[in-house]
């Protein structure tokens, strides 16, 4: 099958680490000497890191009881980011938030990578009546308003499998946004993804798998897939700000978990407490410029890996 | 432009909107307290539940029998009755929601094509200049904002704070208000939610906008303009710009669904009685027939743009009318 090693290969192998090792210096290099990049990567070392470790900054999830403050208190020493209108501590929470939305993030990222880089592949591949079906769907995922769809889908699901359901230890409505997100945008991932295949198996060595009679799915697998994967790379980290900015607005507009409060949970508890009107910044702010940050530095890396990894893209922007 | 480009756009936006149907009658098929789930009650007689199955159709084939009733029921503009607003018809209750909300997108869309398009054109014609520098940062900050996370420190800032603007809602209630004064207190009201939606656009049309007139810079025709001994400022204008607005035609236009939507957030912070405030009563109550008109009436318009979209482009651009 097309795990074993074909003969002759495996003694190429030092070799050959060698040279991946250096192309992956070089590649760091480029990629941290961009502006964008490096910015990018120092901002999501930071959110990583606290989204790890969250109790170790700020011990566990402050709920309803164990809450220690005054209600709406602006910040103090004791509460540098202020409390809630429950008295929970904002620093607590909004530490706590970065687990869930990058969690979230993370899943309907690998959802949507996976569906689109699969549609992408085949159509492009396969081309002819498969092409043209797998991309008239595209077209009607690009053009549908997702997440005016991802408010329909979201409660019919959350019907069909139950509010109680749990999934590797994520409640399900943590779950549905995850799905929702992932069925609904994987339609720019696998456009991108099938215009470089068209151009991949024109190249000489698909040719010449299928000469010495590989199979489409084997092709697809060995010679396409490595060529595409850098692309897959970048749209990976673009669709994870994208991820990011959707559950925040899906979570803001109220399809949120309360118990697993992301950062748009918080914001849209912010706004159920009335906190614009009564002025309390510190209620919004801290939620708000991560959400930002966070997808500000998800865009940049994308940017910069697009270009890093684009052999196309040198020397221009 | 050809009709036969005309005829085959128009054939695309159809069969997109046919499917937009067929999939808002398998979401109706799936929702909770569906017909198909009604009669599962163990009270009832099968005879019973056979009569009203024959009375509503429910007797016949999915397809294509009760598809192309619910299909013939849309295109007459039936979409059942909202659960939230008791019996009224859910074309009603969107209609009067429709209104707010196409006043303020269509504000807010008009000022952020105006101030994107001059700030991304200016930012890519100056590539690494001051202005691109400080103009592209923040088209990438205001990229990365959800129009809630603008809208609510304009809130604290100039409602809460300063109290220059009224903190939500689309009136002042109550009192007698002549003509004059009833529409300044609508633009009063206006000012902050379409400053939040106008924010929000500007970001992404400043970015898209820069690097399409990146691209057109490096054009031939671009070198001629310049070896002319044109000024600076009239090649960008009448060389440089119209040809990179081409690709913005399209963007807007795909755009627009997600401006709506991102609008639903917007609507909810300034408490602007539109369709995002009302997509999100109907989520709280679980006002299905509601959402789905919502979904119905979002897409179709989302269709009809890109249609309008693809007919501007083929007329600006003589490439694509083949």
């Amino acid at each position: 099958m097309s795990l074993q090693p074909i003969a002759g290969t495996t003694d190429l192998g030092v070799g050959r680490w060698t040279t991946t090792g250096r192309r992956a210096r070089t590649f760091v290099g480029r990629l941290l000497g961009r502006t964008d990049g490096l910015v990018g990567v120092v901002i999501l070392a930071f959110f990583t890191v606290i989204a790890l470790f969250p109790s170790v900054f700020v011990g566990p999830l402050e709920g309803v009881l164990s809450a220690t403050g005054q209600p709406l208190d602006s910040p103090s020493l004791a509460y540098p980011f202020g409390t809630d209108e429950l008295g929970r501590d904002l620093l607590n929470l909004t530490v706590h938030g970065a687990r869930i939305s990058m969690v979230i993030g993370l899943l309907a990222t690998i959802i949507t990578v996976v569906i689109g880089s699969t549609v992408g592949i085949v159509a492009g591949y396969v081309g002819g009546v498969v092409d043209n079906v797998l991309m008239r769907i595209t077209d009607f995922f690009l053009v549908l308003p997702t997440i005016v769809l991802a408010l329909i889908l979201a409660p019919i699901i959350l019907d069909v499998i139950g509010a109680q359901a749990e999934l590797f230890g994520i409640r399900s409505t943590l779950l549905v946004i995850v799905i929702v997100i992932g069925l609904t945008s994987w339609a720019t991932t696998a456009r991108v993804i099938r215009s470089q295949v068209l151009s991949v198996k024109e190249r000489m060595f698909v040719d010449r798998a299928r000469v010495i009679g590989s199979g489409g799915g084997q092709i697809m697998r060995r010679h396409i897939l490595p060529n595409v994967v850098n692309l897959i790379v970048a749209q990976s980290v673009l669709t994870f700000a994208t991820a990011v900015f959707t559950e925040t607005t899906l979570a803001f507009i109220g399809l949120g978990d309360p118990a697993a409060p992301s950062w748009g949970q918080i914001l849209n508890n912010a706004q159920s407490a009335g906190a614009p009107g009564l002025g309390a910044w510190w209620y919004i702010v801290p939620p708000a410029a991560a959400v930002v940050l966070v997808v500000l530095a998800f865009t940049l890396l994308g940017n910069a890996l697009d270009d890093v990894l684009n052999p196309k893209m040198l020397g221009r922007r | 432009m050809s009709a036969h480009y005309i005829l085959r756009k128009l054939v695309q936006a159809i069969l997109t909107i046919v499917a937009i149907v067929a999939l808002n009658f398998v979401l109706f098929r799936m929702m909770p307290g569906s017909p198909e789930r009604a009669t599962k009650n163990p009270h009832l007689t099968p005879e019973f539940i056979a009569a009203e199955r024959a009375k509503w159709g429910l007797d016949k084939p999915l397809f294509p029998d009760q598809l192309v009733a619910f299909a013939i029921s849309t295109a007459q503009g039936d979409l059942g009755y909202s659960i939230k607003y008791r019996g009224q018809p859910v074309v009603e209750v969107v209609a009067d929601a429709a209104g707010p909300t196409v006043l303020l997108i269509g504000i807010g869309e008009a000022i952020a094509i105006v101030v994107g398009l001059w700030l991304g054109a200016r930012s890519g014609w100056r590539r690494g200049g001051v202005m691109d520098r400080i103009g592209n940062s923040l088209s990438l900050i205001f990229y990365s904002m959800p129009y809630f996370v603008i809208g609510m420190p304009l809130i604290i800032i100039f409602a809460a704070g300063l109290g220059w603007f009224p903190t939500s809602g689309m009136t002042t209630p109550g009192g007698d208000k002549g003509p004059a004064e009833a529409l300044f207190d609508l633009g009063r009201h206006l000012v902050l939610p379409v400053t939040a939606v106008a924010l929000g656009l500007i970001g992404a049309y400043s970015i898209l906008m820069r690097s399409s007139i990146v691209e057109t810079r490096s054009e031939d025709y671009i070198t001629t303009a310049r070896a002319k001994g044109l000024p600076d400022a009239l090649v960008l204008r009448s060389h440089a710009f119209p040809n990179a607005l081409l690709p913005m035609v399209t963007l807007i236009a795909i755009n627009l669904g997600y401006v709506v939507a991102g609008a639903i957030t917007a609507e909810i912070v300034f408490n602007w009685p539109g369709l995002g405030l009302l997509t999100v009563q109907a989520l709280d109550a679980r006002d299905y027939p509601l959402l789905q008109a919502i979904f119905l009436l979002i897409a179709v318009s989302v269709v009809f743009a890109n249609f309008a979209a693809d007919i501007v482009y083929g007329y600006l651009d003589p490439r694509v009318r083949a």
